[in-house]
């Protein structure tokens, strides 16, 4: 399932935006880190051209048919484009977490992609892949992605395959990778919340000290430069992002929510960040109620400290922390008691 | 926030107004492009951060700037965004180069 609580609403967002979100997510999951990190590997010989290719042959009889788009073209009602978006939108969860789980894996992963390239200042624009483009009708969209998402879960198959094949990674490691990014390590950022929303005490030294704090509740607070704490108050929201790469205290927190590493969100969080937690999280921030956008660099990280719902006065410190979601640890939801801590 | 911080490092205090350069000052390439040129606030010190895995060079001090969303966007909104500067690309700034409140 997506993790992002609302977007799957048909009424939050028409079908022509979630067209627009999923075509710009492929496009950054395939050009930014699927292919960079295919090419890298093939100009370091960690595996070759030809491994994908006799991956490909390897497989060719055990691979379900995927283009399903061709004999679904006829039904147009509106019930069958809610049910094909919905598909198009977990299937893309599947291969940002299929892109995740054999990045990591990996011998090789020094693999530097252009975001590290631009915060280091030698990004050339030449080495870029081009980006497809999906224009035409809803309908005509609709199908270019279906195509344009097989074509490269296809590659993410032959190169996870490879990887195998090769023996640069092992099925168990794959396995286990594969768990981990299932079990996203957002709990200790649940941990810290729930103690300061217990504890007053905890709660100053957590704005004040920032990652120091962790080690009262003997999580290894990292060494990623510094943790920035920006408190939800009934006068403020806060979101965190990082326009210039993908900056997040993941050494503290695990990794942050897939879209944090978009083009779209990152460009439209400063533009107009009251229009796009209203658009893109169903979240709709009081009017008397500031928002403060924290951009985070690799020298500060930020995190956000949310308000503590309302109906949770009875509730233990650990059931405070399952309220705890790693959309809200960046701003893009608020803890509710009403809705599981996750949402499948 | 500012508990480790001797105010000596810093050019700047907070609450000061201060311009993003617009240039490359060198140093660090992490000023965000819609925060080149614009006014905001200072509104905490951090001091040099020492930060091996990420930049082997010491940077100059860094400050947490404010900048209204009027200013970087030109549109009326009571919204705002903190940037986390170095202090190489700041230099002190006068309330009358804001964009004007409407």
């Amino acid at each position: 399932m997506r993790s992002v609580p609302g977007t799957h609403s048909p009424h939050a967002v028409n079908a022509g935006q979630r067209l627009d979100a999923v075509a710009a997510d492929l496009e950054y999951f395939r050009a930014k880190r699927l292919e960079p990190r295919v090419l890298h590997l093939v100009r370091r010989g960690v595996i070759s051209l030809n491994d994908l290719i006799r991956a490909g042959r390897d497989t060719v009889g055990d691979r379900p048919a995927r283009d399903t788009a061709s004999d679904r073209t006829s039904h147009t009602a509106a019930a069958d484009v809610e049910q094909r978006l919905r598909a198009l939108e977990d299937r893309l969860d599947a291969f940002v977490a299929g892109i995740a789980a054999v990045a990591v894996a990996i011998r090789s992963a020094d693999v530097v992609i252009e975001d590290i390239r631009r915060e280091r200042g030698d990004y050339d624009p030449f080495l870029r892949i081009a980006k497809r483009t999906y224009s035409g009708s809803a309908e005509e969209r609709m199908s270019q992605l279906e195509r344009g998402l097989a074509d490269s879960e296809e590659l993410l198959d032959l190169f996870t395959r490879a990887l195998l094949n090769t023996g640069e990674i092992t099925a168990r490691q794959l396995d286990q990778r594969r768990q981990a990014v299932r079990n996203q390590g957002y709990r200790n950022g649940a941990r810290l919340v729930a103690r300061a929303w217990v504890d007053p005490e905890f709660k100053r030294r957590l704005l004040e000290t920032g990652r120091e704090a962790a080690r009262e509740l003997d999580i290894p607070p990292g060494r990623l430069g510094k943790l920035g704490v920006a408190e939800n108050t009934e006068h403020e929201h806060n979101i965190v992002v990082c326009t210039l790469c993908s900056c997040y205290p993941h050494d503290l927190l695990g990794d942050p929510p897939w879209w944090y590493r978009t083009d779209e969100y990152k460009r439209r969080i400063i533009e107009d960040p009251r229009a796009m937690l209203a658009e893109m999280f169903g979240l709709q921030v009081p009017a008397n109620r500031s928002i403060a956008v924290r951009d985070s660099t690799s020298d500060v990280r930020w995190m956000v400290l949310p308000r503590r719902p309302e109906g949770s006065e009875a509730m233990t410190e650990d059931e405070l922390a399952e309220l705890v979601t790693p959309e809200s640890l960046v701003g893009a939801a608020e803890p509710s008691v009403r809705r599981t801590w996750r949402d499948e | 926030m500012t508990s480790d911080v001797r105010p000596s490092a810093h050019r700047f205090s907070v609450g000061e107004l201060v311009r993003v350069r617009d240039d490359q000052p060198g140093g660090s390439p992490r000023t965000p492009g819609y925060a080149r040129g614009k006014v905001g606030t200072v509104v905490a010190l951090h001091g040099q951060i020492p930060n091996p895995l990420d930049h082997r060079d010491r940077y100059p001090p860094l400050c947490t700037v404010r900048f209204e969303l009027q200013e970087l966007t030109g549109r009326p909104a009571r919204d705002y965004v903190t940037a986390d500067l170095h202090e190489d690309w700041l230099e002190p700034a006068h309330p009358a180069q804001l964009v004007p409140q409407p």
